[in-house]
């Protein structure tokens, strides 16, 4: 298995539709987290990153829709 | 159950990555995971976990974000309260989980009973600009005074959707809780997550579609239902 990247991130936000926006939001922003001994698997992702990029794009998207 | 690193193949050491809290085992079969590996429950003092071994986290990818809540959700719809992790969280072994899990057992217990029944609901705010805020009050005179009332003013106005409030009255009865999200990055000005009850989406969506137009010049987009993904928070 290939590590996850954060050009693996970016194209997956890139290619990204509406419904899989808020999927990654849910999916990798929420959800319940457990700290302690537990890390997060996700190495070379920020997080941190990924939100913005998923609300730029989200942003982005419907802005083009809006217009006429 | 409990269990150190288990080997995989070729002697690769195993690690438990974890989909979700239950509120009770899930009766039948529980299936195969995202790495199509064999799921299974851990349980500690009345949390039930549901796990997979793998030797490596799943990669972030489209399809594995959505074989992740697929499943959860597929098992969520025969309990009564299913908190889901956040994809990609590994722990060393069910000694660590049991550990996390008890030491934490009481707010995790009530974030289980919050959303015991419940499902989430996602609104997207959008507009050129936010609904203004009243002012901060005076706070006194000194430097400090003010600026605690500044920082208590912008703690209030990140958990306030005041673009929301024409829709409020008919949301009565529909919201169980709320999570507010500001982002204040035009057009998207908020995300607002509602709890809701199970088999309400339907009525939750017709009411936000209804009462829309009152809430010009801003506009809501409405996703779900999902697992409750925002409401897992702990007293953290």
């Amino acid at each position: 298995m290939s590590p996850p990247t954060r050009a693996g991130a970016r194209e997956l936000l890139e290619s990204a539709d509406d419904s899989l926006l808020d999927l990654v939001d849910n999916l990798l922003n929420r959800g319940v987290v457990i700290s302690g001994e537990v890390m997060l698997g996700l190495a070379g992702v920020d997080l941190v990153y990924l939100r913005l990029q998923a609300v730029l794009c989200a942003a982005d998207r419907v802005a083009e829709r809006a217009e006429p | 159950m409990r269990g150190g690193p288990r080997g995989g193949a070729r002697g690769t050491v195993s690690r438990v990555y974890l989909y979700a809290l239950l509120s009770a085992a899930p009766a039948g079969e529980t299936g195969v995971g995202i790495s199509h590996e064999p799921l299974r429950t851990v349980t500690a003092d009345g949390l039930v976990a549901l796990v997979g071994d793998v030797v490596e986290p799943p990669a972030v990818s489209a399809e594995a974000l959505r074989a992740q809540d697929t499943l959860v959700s597929r098992l969520a719809g025969a309990l009564d309260a299913v908190l889901p992790a956040r994809f990609g969280t590994v722990v060393a072994d069910d000694a660590a989980l049991t550990q996390v899990l008890a030491r934490r057992r009481t707010e995790l217990m009530q974030a289980l009973q919050r959303v015991a029944g419940c499902e989430q609901m996602t609104l997207r705010i959008w507009g050129e600009r936010s609904a203004p805020m009243p002012p901060a009050a005076a706070g006194g005179d000194g430097p400090g005074s003010r600026y605690l009332a500044g920082r208590r003013h912008a703690h209030e106005r990140a958990r306030r959707a005041a673009e929301l409030d024409g829709l409020r009255p008919a949301l009565v009865g529909l919201v169980r809780e709320e999570r507010i999200e500001r982002h204040d990055r035009p057009p998207l000005l908020a995300t607002v997550q509602h709890l809701i009850s199970r088999g309400a989406s339907a009525r939750y969506r017709a009411t936000v579609e209804a009462g829309g137009a009152l809430l010009a010049p801003w506009r809501v987009s409405v996703s779900g239902p999902w697992l409750p993904y925002a409401f897992g928070e702990t007293a953290a």
